[in-house]
């Protein structure tokens, strides 16, 4: 078994823990700003660890580069969809945002 | 069979939890329960890709992390206050 092989196989033992482990946060937190913070390392820990797996096993191939492009598309996109989520979350529990300047 | 297959077998079973909270818990749950599925899905199709050697099925990775990123942020816009 070589030292790729190995670290190959840590790093997706890392990223379906990661993932399982957030599926289990999704159900187990009671309130939805609580849910929200599972999204986080769903969405980054997860993916890096897939991209480095494949680039360490097929190099920068094309397949290599459209695995990091989908870790970091979906890396960029997490925050912005938490963002969203927890507005429309406090919009609908408030009815309104308030304006910090008023 | 070989180690991507198994670990996109293993992703496929997060889909459950996820799909319990869309069913029972309130939509704005739901939607972020929604929103982890979409990237369990995303990374299952990227195992897939690699497990059994086809590159252009890594596309289909890149179309749903595309797509599920706006369709995301168009409903959590309409549940805002719409829906």
């Amino acid at each position: 078994m070589s030292p790729v092989t190995v670290v190959v196989d840590a790093l997706l033992i890392v990223g379906v823990v990661v993932e399982l482990v957030c599926c289990v946060g999704i159900v187990v937190m009671r309130t939805a700003y609580d849910k929200l913070h599972y999204t986080g390392p769903a969405s980054i820990v997860g993916p890096l660890a897939f991209a480095l797996a494949i680039v360490l096993r097929e190099a920068l191939s094309q397949a290599g580069i459209k695995a990091l492009l989908v870790a970091l598309l979906l890396i960029v996109a997490s925050p912005v969809l938490t963002h969203a989520t927890a507005r429309a979350i406090y919009i609908r529990e408030r009815d309104h945002v308030e304006d910090p300047h008023s | 069979m070989n180690v991507w297959l198994i670990a996109a077998g293993a992703l496929l079973i997060g889909l459950i939890p996820c799909g319990i909270v869309i069913v029972r818990r309130p939509v704005l749950e739901a939607l972020i329960a929604l929103e982890l599925a979409s990237v369990l899905n995303t990374l299952v199709l990227l195992l897939l890709a690699e497990g059994f050697h086809r590159g252009p099925f890594f596309d289909l990775a890149l179309v749903l992390a595309l797509l599920s990123l706006a369709g995301g942020l168009v409903f959590a816009r309409l549940l805002e206050r719409w829906i």
